[in-house]
């Protein structure tokens, strides 16, 4: 094997690599919103009386969420490095050789960890203010 | 000369377009008042679905101006070529910032109000099953035996009212829009609705789910009085008949087989196929709503409900004579 061929293999394994980082910020948002969503109808379906207080179910929706955002701000953070803008200032990536695609998919991600970010502020929203199961 | 022409076509086009929108405008209009809006509205639960409705609107319009705003801007007013840093403003904070912090307020308030509309009732419950295409009711008051009747509900003021809501055989939805939201009735299950008049009045309900040919004449009056009237009511209610059962009227009535669909407590008529007449004569229209409460309208409906109600159960009494009917119409008035 080259050297060239050593080099190209390694920048196709982080590709592949990054391909997989686009998905984790909404993967993250996805498995949240689906814990949440599933604990929350288990709890009223089967522990909690329709008027009782859900403060407990509440608090560890809003641990949960904590957790949540944690990891998507990581992952958004090594997304945005991979970026790299504040280096180069490019927010297009038009010519297509691999530092493009590079720089394309951790901004791809950075963007996705954002969207994440809010979509999972949101489902989290309704343990503010709902305080029972009805 | 191409431009002329499209002045013309555009001068053309206008009246109809005034035309389009003035009546658009008017039939939006007309929808706005009436015993059957959403505006107006005299319960509880309809009066925050008002202020709801008017918050979603005006911050639809503030994120609609705003946005639309700023594209009118770069498109139109700042037409020369813009910085990069004002490029990043207008659709970091316009596209993405403003409509974020709108949303979040307006989910955050719609949210806040959910449980408003799910509290418990106070004690009056009221069993609606929907039937085609019509209402039975039961009022289970907190002291007393329930109360049959139907093709019109009563409420006291100042109270949470509690309807169980079921049906015989195909989805419907009850819905009095000037009290609150709708709620499904499904065929053997029961779902529960809340609702706390506010002003007394006569107010609409309607059928909100298509059940059939005559799903739009499956309506009824919903009558909200003060507490005291609604308890006098309900005692009057649950009496037996008030009316002669041996008058003329009433042999027809009886001879006619009319007891086997329909019930008169305190005789030997206990049907349950139609609504009760118990107390027919106090409601405030007919074969749910679909006709006024009156001598002429009952004899009419009696001698071929279907002309009024495509697809009715009650057979025609076509072969009683004119006055036959009208003896009987008046012996039902008197169902009071």
């Amino acid at each position: 094997m080259t050297r060239r061929e050593n080099v190209e293999r390694q920048e196709f394994a982080e590709e592949r690599a990054s391909l997989w980082k686009l998905t984790l910020g909404p993967v993250t948002w996805a498995v949240h919103f689906a814990a949440s969503y599933s604990l929350t109808a288990v709890w009223c379906a089967k522990l909690a009386a329709p008027q009782d207080d859900i403060t407990l179910l509440r608090l560890i929706i809003g641990a949960g969420t904590i957790v949540a955002l944690v990891v998507i701000l990581l992952f958004g953070l090594s997304a945005w490095r991979q970026w790299n803008y504040t280096q180069t200032g490019r927010a297009t990536h038009a010519f297509g050789d691999a530092e493009n695609r590079h720089e394309f998919l951790g901004h791809a991600a950075t963007l996705l960890c954002g969207v994440s970010f809010i979509g999972t502020l949101y489902t989290a929203i309704p343990v503010l203010v709902i305080g029972s199961c009805t | 000369m191409p431009h002329r022409r499209e002045g013309i076509e555009i001068f053309a086009r206008k009246p109809t377009a005034v035309v389009a929108g003035a009546v658009f405008a008017a039939f939006g209009l007309s929808a706005c008042e009436g015993p059957q809006s959403a505006f107006g509205a005299t319960g509880a639960d309809a009066i925050q679905l008002e202020t709801l409705f008017i918050v979603m609107l005006v911050g639809a319009a503030i994120l609609w101006v705003a946005v639309n705003g700023l594209f009118f801007y770069v498109t139109r007013v700042h037409t020369t070529s813009i910085s990069r840093r004002l490029a990043n403003g207008v659709i970091i904070g316009g596209g993405i910032g403003l409509p974020l912090v709108v949303v979040t307020a307006l989910l955050v308030y719609g949210l806040s109000i959910m449980p408003d509309q799910r509290a418990e009732g106070d004690g009056l419950v009221v069993k609606v099953t929907g039937e085609k295409w019509w209402w039975r009711t039961e009022y289970q008051p907190l002291a007393g035996a329930p109360v049959v009747s139907a093709n019109e509900i009563r409420l006291p003021t100042g109270s949470r009212t509690t309807f169980e809501l079921t049906s015989e055989r195909v989805i419907h939805s009850f819905w009095i829009p000037k009290l609150g939201g709708k709620m499904d009735m499904f065929p053997g299950r029961t779902t529960v609705l809340t609702l706390e008049p506010v002003t007394p009045g006569i107010y609409r309900g309607q059928c909100a789910e298509f059940c059939g040919e005559s799903h739009a004449l499956m309506a009824f009056k919903a009558v909200v009085m003060e507490p005291d009237a609604f308890d006098a009511w309900l005692e009057a209610e649950a009496a037996p008949i008030q009316a002669d059962p041996q008058a003329p009227g009433a042999e027809i009535f009886f001879g006619e087989g009319c007891g086997a669909c329909h019930a008169l407590r305190g005789t030997q008529a206990n049907g349950a196929v139609g609504p009760d007449l118990t107390h027919l004569a106090t409601r405030e229209s007919l074969a749910a709503a679909a006709l006024p409460m009156n001598r002429e309208a009952l004899a009419k409906w009696v001698r071929n409900p279907e002309t009024y109600k495509p697809g009715v159960k009650m057979p025609a009494y076509d072969h009683l004579s004119d006055e036959e009917l009208d003896t009987l119409a008046g012996w039902l008035m008197e169902l009071k």
